[in-house]
């Protein structure tokens, strides 16, 4: 199990978080001409990465809050969090 | 606020567990609390009001997580950024409320009749919620409140006392009797006086 730490809450178990998804995706800027093949993998198409990854977690069953964490994917190790409208760099 | 219980059909008074041989002090307690109001606060995102200066039944609305604000009739639990549950065994309080938040900042739900609470006492309370629930217990204090979930149930958990210890479980009206089944399960090993 892994254990997250909310940016809101502090360190929490894995049970109470929902995964979100990849969180460094962007959505196609408004008014703009957009190939389907840019919405598609806006979308849906998604990179299965081995290493470091940024990701969207949901604390479900705590503050309600979305989170971004940066975990590698093959290791779990999580390396930092941040609150979802904080800039990755 | 309702008197309508939400563990009627299977909270039953009496001994439970492995109770035999043991002073009944030193069993867990388990009882039903009903007839407190129950109010999610939630501040808007775009609000920009200040809740510093804002105090409900001389209590503020702080921002820091697991607090609880509390007097002897209202508790104002932290449950999220800009998110409050407000407890009160005094219904003119939902009066207070929406006196003193305004409309445009904040949302105010009365949730009185959407949840069952499950009242714990004594201290091997704290092993039971150590089973179903993923948070070190051992870390709650008197006046902290947790979300969290306990055998997959989302709860919510706020300790109004520590010596002895005593604490609140909320969880949704309708996982009321799983979350019972759940609790009372956990205790069985320490026996339970159910009240």
């Amino acid at each position: 199990m892994l254990h997250i730490k909310c940016p809101h809450c502090g360190m929490r178990s894995q049970n109470e978080f929902s995964y979100g998804g990849d969180a460094s995706v962007k959505r196609p800027k408004l008014n703009q001409e957009i190939s389907d093949q840019d919405w598609d993998n806006f979308v849906y198409n998604r990179k299965s990465l081995r290493g470091k990854h940024l990701e969207l977690w949901h604390h479900l069953s705590g503050c309600r809050q979305w989170i971004k964490v940066e975990r590698d994917t093959s290791t779990h190790e999580i390396f930092r969090t941040m609150k979802a409208n904080e800039d990755n760099s | 606020m309702t008197l309508i219980s939400a563990l009627n059909n299977i909270h039953i008074k009496g001994l439970f567990g492995d109770h035999e041989g043991k002073d009944e002090k030193n069993l867990i307690g388990i009882s039903e609390t009903k007839n407190l109001l129950i109010v999610q606060i939630a501040q808007y995102k775009n609000s920009s009001t200040s809740n510093e200066n804002i105090k409900i039944d001389n209590l503020n609305l702080e921002n820091e997580a697991l607090n609880v604000s509390n007097n002897t009739n209202t508790r104002i639990l932290w449950s999220g950024p800009n998110n409050w549950i407000l407890t009160a065994t005094k219904k003119e309080i939902l009066k207070e409320v929406k006196e003193k938040l305004d409309e445009a900042n904040f949302a105010i739900t009365d949730l009185s009749h959407s949840r069952a609470i499950i009242e714990l006492e004594g201290e091997s309370a704290k092993e039971v919620l150590k089973k179903g629930c993923p948070y070190n217990f051992n870390e709650l204090k008197k006046n902290n409140c947790l979300n969290s979930t306990f055998n997959g149930m989302s709860i919510m958990v706020d300790v109004l006392n520590d010596n002895p210890y005593k604490v609140r479980v909320f969880t949704l009206r309708s996982f009321g009797e799983s979350l019972y089944h759940s609790i009372t399960d956990s205790c069985l090993e320490f026996g339970y006086k159910s009240i």
